[in-house]
């Protein structure tokens, strides 16, 4: 177990704060100078490992430990082979599985979107900063959807794009045939990657705006001064101003993408239809629970812990590269 | 001047237009909420003729949702106290107390905030089954305070930082354990980053199905938004019902969103700003 070392330091502090923590009280109330105790000065020296022992005990037991594990787990097998080393046996058998190679184009195709989920937020930001009639309102309005469960987002969206649902009602009374929202293979995930973005640029926009918060408004006043257009001010005054930000906001969206779609996609499509839905985090789901493959699922999530530490990587190394320029 | 006015005032209509898109579907389905099967059949978008609260009742009682609703209640309450609790003990200790290895164990706290539950949802899943804690409140309670645990450390660590060391140095001065000056100095002067953080990690908890659906196979521990998910199969036919389950599963979240849209809009810049 990992906790090894840190366990001996603590236990004989948490035995004497037993004693301690009943006695140093009752000297605190009845003189001006406390007289320590030995469990008092005992308690006292180690008060620190006590104070962030819980914290650290669950973090490690089920946060990092369960990571070692799970890297493990996706070198054995699964059923009759449970337990046995199967090397890269799972690795082979996931990147040959069609539904996972599904997982794989979608996260491509997010990867793709990614640029829009983040300029809208942040133009909107960008006018609600430049205080736009109404700013407030948008502000608060905007950033509703991002307090709502995602399965309560799918849910309502699951009755507008229903096919007898009222978007197409709206469409056949303009004379548009009814489109299969959800059930297209070739539409669905772009309506559930829609929906993901309607429902949580709100949050990036909040972030966007506590950017706006450090900029310095002289730098605007100048370049207005200087008779610069809306353009030019974003794209020479606010994006080098707020380059942290729009990484941050960047690397934010994209974990969000991939691992908060999940109560969309559940409720949304299930992965359907024809599997053209699924997202690494489903994919997991699926054949852990219902497949009953938790090796394989292992593997899954070991991919998936690797896409994430790539794209923490590359925001590494544009800070650093932005540092650079600075 | 007049021209960026103007400019102004036209921006400001496709921004009311999203405004609008961005409440519609949630006043849409307080609407149908409101309506008869029949009505909805008939016409989707008409505003209902009268304010029925059968469909929320049938909703609430029959379909279950306010079982899952005081689930979601109990869990929630308790991890957000846990988390509150371990996230600002650990957060004093890492920012104001000086200790050997204390840089070591607030990076291990980091950490954890790299781990997102999906890359350890199997390996979680066995120390769940192996400990007995599947399908009970303490072990889904747990679940959420380990998830959301290295987020409030980082949050309350960095406010924490905030507070001069003097506070500190004087009241051990006047001869305050560290306790005394965690429960009568750290906590209140950390009242509002604790309200902040507490409100985001209830509506984080509130919003859970991954978890849930994980660690609560059972229907009656269903929390409320497994119950959302619930309804699809059973009312995708009874679109009212359906969709007064949604609402009451959103109402708590709109109120307190409503009233305490500030702290939540902090937290997240908060957790920016200083990421």
């Amino acid at each position: 177990m990992p906790m090894g070392n840190t366990q001996p330091s603590v236990r004989p502090a948490s035995a004497g704060r037993a004693g301690g923590a009943a006695v140093t009280p009752a000297t605190h109330r009845s003189g001006t100078r406390p007289r320590r105790t030995r469990g008092g000065l005992g308690a006292e020296r180690y008060a620190p490992y006590i104070l962030v022992l819980p914290a650290v005990l669950i973090i490690v037991l089920l946060r990092l430990y369960p990571l070692i594990l799970g890297v493990n787990f996706s070198f054995t097998g699964d059923g009759a082979q449970n337990g046995t080393a199967v090397g890269f046996g799972n690795y082979r058998e996931l990147f040959a599985d069609p539904l996972f190679q599904t997982a794989l184009k979608n996260v491509g195709l997010l990867v793709l979107l990614l640029p829009v989920a983040v300029a809208i937020p942040g133009l909107l930001a960008t006018f609600i900063y430049l205080r736009v009639p109404g700013h407030r309102f948008y502000r608060s309005v905007y950033f509703f959807p991002a307090v709502l469960s995602p399965v309560i987002v799918g849910a309502i969206f699951n009755l507008l794009l229903a096919f007898d649902g009222p978007l197409n009602a709206v469409l056949s009374s303009v004379g548009v045939d009814p489109i299969d929202w959800l059930g297209d293979p070739d539409i669905a995930m772009f309506m559930v990657v829609g929906v993901h973005i309607w429902a949580t640029f709100g949050m990036a926009l909040v972030v966007f705006l506590a950017g706006f918060a450090t900029l310095d408004p002289a730098l605007l006043d100048a370049a207005r001064v200087d008779g610069a257009s809306l353009r030019q001010v974003v794209w020479h005054v606010i994006v080098p101003a707020l380059s942290r930000t729009i990484q941050f906001v960047f690397v934010t969206t994209m974990i969000g993408m991939l691992t908060s779609m999940f109560g969309l996609l559940y409720i949304m499509t299930s992965g359907g239809p024809e599997g053209s839905t699924y997202l690494p985090e489903f994919y997991i789901w699926k054949q852990q629970g219902q497949m009953n493959r938790p090796a394989l699922a292992s593997a899954a999530s070991t991919i998936l812990f690797m896409i994430m530490l790539v794209v923490g990587l590359l925001q590494i190394k544009l800070l650093e590269r932005s540092g650079k320029e600075d | 001047m007049s021209r960026l006015r103007l400019g102004r005032w036209l921006i400001a209509i496709p921004m009311s237009l999203l405004a609008l898109a961005t409440i519609y579907p949630l006043l849409f389905t307080a609407n149908v909420a409101m309506k008869t099967r029949r009505d909805y059949i008939l016409d989707r978008f008409g505003l209902t003729d009268a304010l029925r609260w059968e469909n929320i009742s049938t909703a609430w009682t029959s379909v279950g949702m306010g079982r899952y609703f005081v689930n979601s209640l109990f869990v929630v309450t308790v991890s957000v106290f846990l988390l509150l609790l371990f996230g600002s003990m650990a957060g004093f200790a890492l920012s104001q107390l000086r200790f050997r290895g204390s840089s070591a164990l607030f990076l291990g706290c980091l950490a954890g905030l790299f781990i997102p539950f999906q890359v350890i949802m199997v390996p979680l899943a066995r120390i769940m089954a192996d400990t007995a804690l599947i399908d009970t409140y303490p072990g889904l309670i747990l679940v959420y305070v380990a998830q959301f645990l290295p987020f409030t450390v980082f949050l309350m660590t960095s406010y924490y930082k905030g507070i001069p060391p003097e506070i500190v140095d004087a009241a051990r001065i006047d001869g305050s354990t560290v306790y005394g000056v965690y429960r009568r100095i750290m906590l209140p002067l950390g009242t509002p980053a604790l309200l902040s953080v507490g409100i985001l990690n209830a509506l984080f908890c509130w919003n859970d199905v991954l978890m849930a659906l994980v660690m609560m196979p059972s229907a009656e521990h269903r929390t409320l938004m497994i119950g959302v998910t619930s309804l699809r199969g059973q009312y995708s036919d009874n679109i009212p019902t359906f969709a007064s389950g949604v609402l009451i599963a959103a109402i708590p979240v709109l109120l307190v969103y409503l009233f305490l849209q500030r702290q939540i809009a902090d937290g997240v810049a908060a957790g920016s700003t200083k990421g």
